[in-house]
């Protein structure tokens, strides 16, 4: 038997094998989950709310059920906490916000019924940027969520409290959201796994809208693999969104194998490290050295056309933002955190005609982009935030001096780009700055390339433990 | 620049019935020079057919091959 406090510790993967097997229950996983909450969550602030008697009563169905013979889907009894806008009837789903602070769906999110019928349960919902809405985990509403290697940092958002929960071994694995990189931001930040799919690859019906142009659904997890696991669960078409993509789901668990042999990876030299720290970029060589000791193919690469992903990426988010929070806008402008209104507010300023522009050249670009990188590289590296993790303070526009603002839209420059191509871009832990905070490696391949780049990133991860460290917090394992 | 973000909460106040709501909206209101600034580099780009709904079928010609 697994003892009860090593059983946070436990990946995703680890933690449906162990309930399979009888070696522990989901009881004991969901025991272990809340005390983790109980000792450190003061610390980190990652929980909006918790149901802790409906999710023991999940557990218990769930261990019956094992009991019982019933079929086990691959997530049998591991409780999950999520970024809380994914919708479930009869919960709040604040979306991180006053306004929306007693909010109960009246449907069910796609991705939250399909981890449900792979035997998963949620237990709460994840602090996270007021409606997604900044890269930092800044948030008026719930407090701050606070980075669990380092307090005074940024646990980058807007998936902060997935980052962070996950971080700090308060779930398994979370669900978080990205339309300019809060998946993959909150990920590095924290010293997590995180995948942003391609454009449509999953669902996003029951899910708070942001830009409906660039926003995706995906995981934070501990490993590769459980990001694998994961994936399987939840992409796919869905009739509630048409938007989704027809195609078949792989299995993604089962092509990580390790063999990274003749792979080419190439590193971004064009816009990727423009004022990158040294200790960043230094971490990125390395991890590219590993994947060559694999047997890749290193190289460097210039990429094209980054004026017109920058451009136009930098307003079709913004854009849509603004336009559906234009009610609130008028009405309750007092209710949204400074930098928030502030950063709506300046997206009515975008005049349509550019607005259209962006979206009609995302097609061709993602073409000539794809044509002219992809022919010469099979992946991606860059860093996932170029400089060292900044401090909450630094980047608080609220309550900072002026220029804050500019440190604040930095935290994004990386991974803003892939959301405009619709690319598919996962984040891994790759080592620490001179401050102790987790730097990130952003791996980013072709439109529905995701079982490649968690191949890459599992290979990483078989020969390095970044991932695996556990921040100082309270009630740590020894 | 004065001018310019005057001119622009002008045109939000109109458009949208939407007032300034603090400081940094103004200043974000203002940083509209970088938008142009970086639109300008890629003037002349769009093609007269270019349109929007092409997006999606630029993602799974450009797929993955495995995918």
């Amino acid at each position: 038997m697994i003892r009860n406090s090593d059983l946070a510790d436990l990946s995703l993967v680890d933690a449906a094998e162990a309930v399979r097997t009888g070696e522990t229950t989901s009881e004991a996983l969901l025991d272990a989950c809340l005390a983790t909450i109980d000792a450190a969550n003061g610390q980190v602030n990652a929980t909006i709310w918790l149901d802790r008697e409906g999710a023991r009563e999940a557990a218990r169905e769930a261990d019956k059920a094992r009991a019982a013979g019933a079929p086990l889907g691959p997530l049998h009894g591991v409780p999950m906490a999520h970024k809380d806008m994914y919708y479930q009837v009869g919960r709040r789903s604040t979306c991180g916000s006053a306004i929306r602070e007693d909010f109960v769906a009246d449907a069910t999110a796609t991705v939250v019924e399909r981890l449900a019928a792979a035997g998963a349960y949620a237990f709460g919902g994840l602090n996270m940027a007021e409606f997604a809405l900044n890269p930092t985990g800044h948030n008026k509403a719930f407090g701050d969520c606070r980075n669990p290697w380092g307090a005074d940092h940024i646990t980058g958002g807007s998936s902060s409290g997935s980052g962070a929960g996950v971080a700090a071994r308060f779930t398994f694995a979370a669900l978080g959201s990205d339309t300019g990189g809060s998946i993959r931001l909150p990920a590095s930040a924290c010293g997590v796994t995180g995948l942003k799919p391609t454009q449509t690859r999953v669902s996003r019906a029951g899910v708070m809208p942001l830009s409906f142009s660039c926003d995706n659904v995906g995981p934070l997890t501990r490993t590769a693999r459980d990001c694998a696991r994961f994936m399987s669960v939840i992409a796919g078409h869905d009739p509630r969104d048409p938007t989704s993509a027809r195609l078949p789901v792989p299995d993604y668990e089962a092509v990580l194998d390790g063999d990274v042999r003749g792979l080419r990876i190439g590193i971004a030299e064009t816009y990727f490290l423009n004022g990158a720290d040294a200790p960043v970029v230094a971490a990125v060589e390395q991890a590219c050295a590993v994947f060559a000791a694999r047997g890749a193919i290193v190289s460097r690469i210039a990429l094209p056309l980054m004026d017109a992903v920058t451009a136009y990426g930098g307003i079709v988010s913004r854009v849509e933002a603004s336009t559906i929070h234009e009610t609130w806008m008028r009405e309750r402008p007092g209710d949204y955190a400074v930098h928030l209104s502030a950063r709506l507010y300046a997206g009515f300023a975008i005049p349509a005609a550019y607005y259209v522009q962006a979206l009609s050249r995302r097609g061709p670009v993602l073409r000539a982009f794809a044509g002219e990188v992809f022919g010469k590289v099979d992946v991606l590296a860059t860093p996932t935030i170029r400089t060292c993790l900044p401090t909450r303070a630094e980047t608080d526009i609220d309550h900072g001096p002026p220029g804050s603002e500019t440190r604040f839209m930095a935290v994004s420059a990386n991974t803003r780009p892939f959301n405009y191509l619709g690319l598919p871009a996962i984040s891994i832990p790759c080592g620490f700055d001179p401050n102790g905070l987790p730097i990130g490696l952003q791996l980013a391949a072709r439109p529905f390339g995701e079982a490649r780049l968690l191949k890459v990133a599992d290979a990483y991860q078989r020969d390095t433990d970044w991932h695996l460290r556990r921040p100082p917090l309270p009630g740590a394992a020894a | 620049m004065d001018d310019f973000l005057a001119m622009t909460e002008a045109d939000i106040a109109r458009w949208f019935g939407i007032a300034a709501p603090n400081e940094p909206a103004r200043r974000m209101a203002a940083d509209m020079a970088q938008i142009i600034a970086a639109f300008e580099k890629v003037r002349g780009t769009l093609k007269f057919e270019d349109e929007p709904s092409s997006f999606e079928q630029a993602l799974l010609d450009t797929r993955d091959a495995g995918a």
